[in-house]
């Protein structure tokens, strides 16, 4: 589970049109392709927005779950002017009141789109920087224009990292590196949460009595359609119902997620280990693919390096880009 | 790791060597075995000092009777430490891979003020101070009358260290200031006399340039300094101008009425002693009429290193009839300061060279050139003799007495000037008699003389030609080494004009332009929004800089740079500009940005670094030629015209590229920082200027970086600023976790501009390294 604060600088050198149209508009187009990206990789996560101008910094979205209010957020903040300058020390204690108060076992993240070369803080940022490092917050940093030491010594301290972009495709593709979680590390606490794992139900057609109903993530959204459906998601300990997961329930507190979201997050904590390469030469014993039973055919063949089965090329690519997990040696666990 | 440089094991303490350090470390050896002087220009941040250091000392351990010493010289107190760190570092590498205990003795030595631990003495605040209270406490004939007069002061320290200090030499190690501070404390010994007595048998010292260069202290401290030494001047750029000082003389009317009142202390102090002690006096004459015979036998005999202004034939003869007896002497300097006032007592300008000075004295007060040549050995003679105690207070008759000296020995190579104000205000009268150095050859000339190998380095030496002609000695190497880069982390750019096509440059007809000036604003401005953290600016002078500043405040140009940076100006104050340089520091850190205007010449372009984000650029606003009106600069340039057949503008216009080029090399202090160098003159543009460079930053000045304009250098500085700050990561990011680091991660760099000991020794690298060194 991660947290992240995305905090975008709106200060007066985002006007500048090295980016098309202009810096703004450009990192926000991005942004918002990265909190889609972000929500299907990491959908038991949540992302908030600060943006920071004129020496302040204000929240544009809270910490949330879902990416719909995040990008409505974004598409409106495109309109909004670009002035004065941005405060570090001010977006990163909002973004640290929040995320101190959250739970151990999740990753406290937060990643700093800068676009100026200062910073004007009302204290001593290094102070901020050692609470931050005490709170275990990791800081990134992705800089439009060039290095500044303060940034450099900030995610050094912090454990983040720190790029500067050379054009737009390089803006996204830095953007993309943070769509991943970082691995789990050792230090993080392990705690017991409660989830509900809800079924979708539609109510059938024949069934005179079924009405629709609203979903209980639209009673206080102004905007949105009707809001009425016949089927849903319903909470399995206070039945409240929702249309789309995963969602933290408005009544009872639970989160609510499917198992395939458990699944994709799963994945990134505990990455698969890289399979063993080696020249089919040496391999005689094993003609055959062990997942796709296709004869090796290829130069080189990969090995797992827990349960010694042998994979070609194009299903190693297949198990670490899409499954996750060697199916032989989870074969040999569930059957012992 | 071990190296083999032509034949000499050479023990290096890091695990990788530049290319350039290993093709550094093969002239040098080629000087040494050559037994000459040497000429290398190497740029900063590539470990001159540890090369320098290493192959010296593997040297000495190889052919200890060719090279007894290396005498390391270096400019200021931090410096000097730097280097005696660094040799630490070598010797203790040495011990770990020898396993023996090396029997080598290094120390550094400073003077009184920062070595001094007598409680009261060290804690006076000049320099000036110490040395005088040192001396009422130590002289020889303070300590003569303590034996008959027990209650008078002495220092514990000196009195140990007399009594102890010189049985048992200093056990072999590698001191520095606070190491020999420490030892003289734990012995109770003087650390200032223990050092100055251990440079005689040490195989190491590091100290200032004044202790070889400067007359007076040479005379007192390395005179007796073996000949088979190597001499490194680091940081030599300067080494022409330092020996130009140490010989020159400034008189103004303070200084002749000062020593006016020591003339009648002398007078006094030697009527008493005729009355008490006339034997005394009958004494020194006997001596005088002996001669300085003494001298002369030590000379000889090749003891003492020769003394710019004790001349040869002084020695062979015995002091005038004239000032041998203490009256006439007092009565002699008494008619010479007579008369040097009233040369004071001018309303225009008095240019002469040095014959006709002594003739206009002679017919105006009788005074002959023989008696005035041993003005200055008589004059310190008679203070012995009269044993006073504070020579501080003696200062300015000393001063008078060696101008006297000066004046008539050398005919060549001098001037003097009388000004009777000073240009900037030319109705106060404050006259001044310049006794001017003209030629660095003669304050240097001993030293190149008596040492068998001298080595003048620095990172800013070209163009390198010119070093030998005006210091006048012939060296056996001369070489340029550049630096190799895993990338290129220096961007030279000459900013020839605005973006209104107005052309910039600091020359004297169009500096005062308006249009010029809001170029150099605007050029400031734009940099100042794309540059992160730290500028330095660095202007021709302070005039030009406080009216380009006032104009700028009046056009609104600083208002809006400010909205960018905090702006830090340099001052002549020292307290000033170092109070403004922390600040700077400061906002450099906290990501405030900063911008430091400073001046070329001045404090912050000679001895102080910017690294990293302290100077991500350097400005350089016009090419800071000196003040060319100074009557000075204009004789010297002739006495270089007609003297060494260097053309003035030839001089002129090396000697403001040195100092461009030691202006922008504030930047780069290392193979892993990046600057910008904007060079803010169409001047620069030129071959010949270009040319004077330093070869380290001509070579990526390439056609495509001249003569831009503001929105040209703008744009490539920003996309060089990205690609800085982009291959410090890319490097260390491969894909899944990536830890931000400072320094380029060792595989990039290795195999191009770092080496392992494999790698040295294929054949292809070191054809690679033969071509780094440029013969000039």
């Amino acid at each position: 589970m991660r947290h992240l604060y995305v905090v975008i600088d709106t200060s007066r050198t985002m006007e500048d049109q090295d980016l098309k149209p202009n810096r703004l508009t450009s990192t926000l187009k991005l942004v918002e392709y990265f909190v889609e990206e972000y929500f299907d990789q990491n959908p038991i996560s949540q992302v908030g927005i600060i943006t920071t101008k004129n020496k302040r910094a204000e929240k544009l979205t809270d910490l949330a779950g879902n990416p719909k209010k995040h990008i409505d957020a974004l598409k409106k903040a495109k309109d909004s002017t670009c002035g004065g300058e941005p405060s570090l020390y001010n977006s990163l204690s909002l973004a640290m009141q929040t995320l101190k108060h959250m739970p151990g076992h999740s990753s406290r993240e937060v990643l700093i789109i800068f676009s100026s070369l200062t910073t004007c803080d009302p204290a001593n940022i290094y102070e901020l920087v050692k609470t931050l490092k005490a709170l275990k917050i990791r800081v990134s940093v992705i800089g439009l224009s060039a290095e500044v030491r303060v940034c450099t010594v900030l995610t050094r301290e912090t454990g983040g990292s720190y790029h500067v972009i050379l054009d737009e495709s390089h803006f996204r593709e830095l953007l993309m590196f943070h769509v991943k979680p970082p691995p789990a590390t050792s230090s993080s606490e392990c705690s017991l949460i409660r989830m509900g794992f809800p079924q979708h139900t539609i109510a059938s057609i024949s069934d005179q009595d079924a009405k629709p109903s609203f979903s209980q993530a639209h009673l206080d959204s102004t905007s949105g359609g009707p809001g009425l459906s016949m089927g849903g998601y319903f909470c399995p300990q206070c039945q409240a119902k929702y249309t789309e997961l995963p969602v933290e329930c408005k009544v009872c507190g639970l989160t609510l997620v499917s198992a395939p979201h458990l699944a994709r997050s799963f994945h990134h904590l505990f990455p698969l280990e890289a399979f063993q390469e080696s020249p089919l030469l040496l391999h005689h014993t094993e003609r055959f693919c062990e997942a796709c039973q296709g004869e090796l055919k290829d130069k080189s063949v990969f090995t797992c390096p827990s349960c010694n089965s042998v994979f070609c090329v194009e299903c190693d690519l297949f198990i670490h880009d899409t499954l996750h997990c060697c199916p032989s040696c989870i074969h040999s666990r569930s059957a012992p | 790791m071990k190296l083999n440089i032509e034949g000499l094991l050479v023990y290096f303490p890091y695990d990788y060597i530049y290319p350039e350090q290993y093709s550094y470390m093969l002239e040098l050896k080629r000087t040494l075995d050559a037994k000459g002087h040497g000429v290398l220009e190497m740029p900063s941040g590539t470990g001159k000092t540890i090369s320098l250091l290493s192959l010296i000392v593997a040297y000495q351990r190889e052919y200890p009777l060719e090279v007894t010493k290396l005498i390391y010289c270096s400019r200021t107190v931090p410096e000097i430490e730097k280097v005696v760190e660094e040799l630490r570092k070598l010797m203790e590498f040495y011990s770990k891979e020898t396993g023996e205990k090396n029997n080598i003795l290094a120390l550094a030595l400073s003077s009184r003020k920062n070595l001094c631990v007598h409680p009261e003495v060290s804690s006076l605040r000049f320099g000036k101070e110490v040395d005088g209270k040192c001396h009422s406490l130590t002289a020889s004939y303070i300590r003569a009358q303590r034996h008959s007069n027990p209650s008078l002061p002495s220092c514990r320290f000196y009195e140990e260290f007399d009594a102890m200090g010189k049985q048992v030499p200093l056990p072999a190690g590698v001191y520095n200031l606070d190491d020999l501070k420490d030892f003289g404390r734990r012995k109770g010994w003087c650390p200032y006399y223990l050092a100055r007595y251990s440079i005689l048998h040490a195989n190491i010292i590091v100290y200032s340039y004044h202790y070889l260069l400067d007359p007076k202290i040479a005379d007192l401290v390395s005179k007796e300094l073996s000949k088979k030494s190597v001499v490194v001047f680091d940081e030599a750029h300067n080494i022409d101008n330092v020996c130009i000082d140490s010989m020159s003389v400034n008189i103004t009317r303070r200084t002749l009425d000062r020593s006016q009142a020591n003339v009648e202390t002398l007078q006094n102090t030697i009527l008493k002693i005729k009355e008490t002690d006339a034997a005394k006096l009958k004494e020194e004459y006997r001596r005088l009429v002996e001669g300085l015979k003494e001298a002369n036998v030590a000379r000889e005999t090749d003891i003492y290193m020769s003394n710019p202004v004790l001349p040869d034939e002084i020695l062979q003869e015995a002091v005038p009839g004239s000032i041998r007896t203490a009256e006439h002497f007092v009565g002699f300097m008494k008619r010479f300061l007579e008369y040097l006032k009233a040369r004071l007592r001018i309303h225009h300008v008095v240019q002469e060279s040095a014959p006709q000075f002594l003739k206009d004295i002679f017919e105006k007060v009788c005074i002959d050139r023989k008696p005035l040549r041993f003005c200055a050995e008589r004059l310190r003679s008679l203070l012995r003799t009269l044993e006073i105690a504070d020579i501080a207070d003696f200062s300015a008759i000393t001063l008078i007495s060696n101008f006297a000296t000066l004046v008539s020995t050398y005919s060549k190579g001098f001037t003097i000037i009388i000004e009777p104000f000073e240009d900037r205000t030319p109705t106060i009268a404050n006259p001044v008699l310049h006794f001017s150095c003209m030629d660095p050859s003669i304050a240097i000339k001993p030293v190149f003389e008596r040492f068998q190998s001298v080595i003048i380095t620095s990172g800013t030496l070209s163009p390198l030609d010119i070093y030998p002609r005006i210091l006048d000695f012939r060296p056996v190497t001369v070489a340029s080494f550049t630096m190799t880069l895993a990338r290129t982390c220096l961007c030279p750019l000459v900013v020839g004009r605005g973006n209104d096509q107005v052309a910039m440059t600091s020359k004297f007809e169009t500096r005062e332009d308006f249009a010029v000036i809001r170029n150099y604003g605007n050029l400031l401005l734009e940099m100042s929004a794309i540059v992160p953290d730290g500028i330095v600016a660095f202007f021709t002078s302070y005039t030009y800089m406080e009216n380009i500043v006032a104009s700028w405040y009046e056009q609104g140009i600083l208002e809006n740079v400010q909205r960018n940076k905090l702006i830090f100006i340099e001052t002549p104050d020292a307290a000033e500009t170092s109070m403004a340089l922390e600040k700077y520091q400061e906002a450099c850190e906290n990501g405030r940005g900063a911008i430091l205007l400073s001046v070329a010449r001045g404090k912050v372009s000679e001895g102080i670094d910017f690294v990293h984000h302290f100077g991500r650029a350097v400005i350089m606003f016009g090419v800071p030629y000196v003040y060319t009106q100074s009557r000075i600069l204009k004789a010297r340039l002739e006495y270089l015209r007609d003297q060494f057949q260097i053309r003035e503008n030839d001089f002129l216009t090396f000697d403001a590229m040195r100092h461009a080029a030691q202006c922008v090399g504030r930047a780069i202090r290392g193979k892993t920082d990046y600057g910008l160098m904007i060079f803010a003159d169409k001047r620069y543009a030129r071959a010949d200027k270009r040319g004077k460079l330093p070869r380290w930053i001509q070579e990526h000045l390439t056609d495509g970086s001249l003569n831009l304009t503001i929105d040209e250098t703008v744009q490539l500085s920003k996309h060089f600023l990205r690609q800085m700050a982009h291959s410090i990561h890319d490097i260390s990011n491969c894909n899944v976790q990536c830890f931000c680091q400072l320094n380029l991660s060792q595989e990039d760099q290795l195999g191009l501009s770092l080496l392992t000991l494999e790698q040295l020794q294929s054949e292809d690298m070191l054809q690679k390294i033969a071509q780094i060194a440029h013969q000039a």
